[in-house]
């Protein structure tokens, strides 16, 4: 609650929509919110925006901007039934802006969770369909935070901003941004909890989450600064959607006493 | 209807159902005035100098007369000939392209396209909270204090969404209220056996993309750009004939200056390219007698209630 709060907090203008949104959440289905924390690393070292890294095929890249949605969690029960993340077409509930500048950002709840066993985790990396084509949004998804095509109306999913020295760009910039209507460039990612997860009246869990940018230029695609330097339009993003996917990984998770979620951090 | 009354949108009979929903953004008339002193108001472009009146002149259907291409801040010429504005409530998809497929988002575009209002959401909204007036203007419209990119976008739509042309002469015959002449009635025929196929009645518009020939090898790429598929390219929008008397220049890039420029195109002018629409091979051939039935026909589009409609002028009452 209080880190929604710090959320509310910073952005005035959505906060009594937040507030009511933090308000039901106690009371509609019971059970303690699922606490997500993301780091921004590459290999196993935390990501600094600025500093120089390598791919496997040696080029270099830095960055400077990394923002993408997270949205459409759930929560895979040991019988393989789904706890879905409650979402509300009044609001932004359940969709998160995480922004590597903004460490806020980097920590939210999802829930009430019921009470049970867990064994995984679902979520988009971009924004449904749906609520893409749902007209104006507020909070998160407010198009005013620049998270917003406006030259092919759609969310921008994820944004990755940088240099490379083997950009063929005139500056040796690195933009890939992908989002957009038509042929969403939204990707669903499934994340198996190694041990299962127990969410009962008195426990809920912490779940650190690790996005590998190297991953990014090493993944289901080699990504080459020098013939990609720019990716914006639907073809060439559609490579970026599919290795931003391929980022996360759960690094590891530990129980969250009641007591710490009412504390916050 | 009075100056003072607030339009809503009515179906108009034999039309099909609108695309843009109000029931999530129910037109008051708090709201509906505040999204036209909006849309007439040049603090939402970055200096202070466009509005989207500006480039959207009612006397035109809110296309911009004379203008080949949309004039932006600082005096730079846009890309695109401005579209008429009317029946925007049953457009699945808006501009040439079909880059805005939601009412409420459209104005996001040329408010941040540096070529026309060259600011942002951001920045239009901030100078709406800092003005003397607007905090109010919105606490009315919605029901409640707060100035924030919604309801700025919900009150636009409450505006452009209830912009409906249905009363031209055309209409009056439809409804059996008005006869036509022999010449319009030839002209009416031959539309609906040459053009109708895209421009379908009662909206004048199938909605499609398609490429008409302008160029062998086109300069704007058009829909290819937002779909990025290579058939999509030198496609663009096959906007409505309601209005069109009203609306020169004409064609996405305002090439021609009159209705007569146009029908000389699709009798003889049509490009071959890969991507020419099939029902356009060979052009549209067209005799004297025709072409001025066609034209006398596209005439009883022009619907005059809309264009002097008090309720959508910047000056109202």
């Amino acid at each position: 609650m209080k880190n929604r709060m710090n959320l509310a907090a910073r952005h005035l203008a959505a906060a009594w929509l937040l507030l009511l949104a933090g308000c039901g959440q106690g009371t509609a289905q019971g059970g303690l919110p699922l606490r997500i924390e993301i780091s921004h690393v590459v290999g196993e070292a935390p990501l600094r925006l600025g500093d120089s890294y390598k791919t496997g095929a040696g080029d270099s890249w830095s960055a400077e901007r990394l923002r993408y949605y997270l949205s459409n969690f759930r929560l895979r029960r040991a019988d393989s039934t789904w706890f879905v993340n409650p979402q509300s077409a009044d609001s932004s509930r359940g969709y998160f802006l995480v922004d590597e500048a903004d460490a806020a950002s980097k920590q939210f709840q999802i829930g009430p969770i019921p009470e049970g066993t867990y064994s995984g985790i679902e979520f988009l990396v971009g924004v449904d369909t749906a609520r893409n084509g749902a007209g104006a949004q507020t909070g998160t998804l407010d198009p005013a935070r620049g998270m917003f095509w406006t030259w092919n109306t759609g969310y921008i999913f994820f944004q990755f901003e940088g240099h490379s020295p083997q950009s063929s760009d005139g500056e040796h910039a690195l933009t890939y941004h992908t989002g957009g209507g038509a042929d969403s460039p939204a990707r669903s990612v499934f994340l198996q909890f190694q041990t299962p997860v127990q969410v009962t009246a008195d426990n809920s869990a912490e779940l650190h989450l690790y996005a590998d940018l190297s991953r990014l230029f090493d993944g289901a695609h080699a990504l080459r600064p020098a013939t990609m330097p720019t990716a914006m339009d639907p073809k060439a993003s559609a490579e970026v959607a599919d290795n931003s996917a391929g980022l996360f990984r759960i690094d590891h998770i530990h129980k969250l006493p009641k007591a710490g979620l009412a504390q916050g951090r | 209807m009075t100056a003072h009354s607030t339009p809503r949108l009515q179906v108009p009979e034999g039309w099909p159902a609108p695309r843009y929903d109000f029931a999530g953004n129910p037109v008051t008339s708090a709201g509906f005035a505040l999204g036209r002193r909006l849309f007439y108001d040049p603090i939402l472009s970055r200096d202070g100098s466009v509005a989207c009146g500006s480039c959207h002149q009612q006397f035109a259907a809110f296309a911009h007369l004379d203008h080949r291409v949309s004039h932006g801040i600082g005096g730079v010429n846009g890309k695109r000939n401005t579209p008429g504005l009317f029946n925007l409530a049953w457009q699945p998809e808006l501009m040439w392209d079909g880059s805005v497929h939601h009412l409420e988002l459209q104005p996001v575009a040329p408010m941040s396209n540096p070529v026309e209002m060259g600011g942002s959401l951001a920045l239009a909204v901030d100078k709406l909270r800092r003005d003397a007036r607007y905090p109010e203007l919105f606490a009315e419209a919605f029901g409640s204090p707060g100035v924030d990119s919604q309801r700025l976008l919900r009150a636009l739509a409450q505006f452009t969404g209830t912009l409906v042309s249905a009363d031209s002469r055309y209409d009056r015959f439809v409804e059996g209220k008005e006869a036509f002449t022999p010449q319009e009635r030839d002209g009416l025929d031959l539309f609906r056996e040459r053009c109708a196929s895209c421009h379908r009645e009662p909206l004048f518009t199938d909605f499609s993309y398609r490429n008409n020939g302008l160029d062998a090898a086109p300069r704007d790429a058009g829909r290819a750009v937002i779909s990025g598929r290579d058939e999509d390219r030198g496609r663009f929008r096959v906007p409505s004939l309601r209005n069109i008397a009203l609306t020169a220049p004409y064609m996405h890039d305002g090439r021609y200056d009159s209705l007569e420029q146009v029908l000389d195109h699709y009798s003889g002018g049509v490009q071959p390219s890969p991507t020419l629409d099939p029902s356009l091979a060979g052009g549209v051939p067209l005799s004297p007698d025709q072409r001025s039935a066609l034209l006398i026909f596209l005439d009883t589009l022009t619907d005059e209630s809309f264009i002097h409609d008090r309720r959508f002028a910047e000056t109202h009452d």
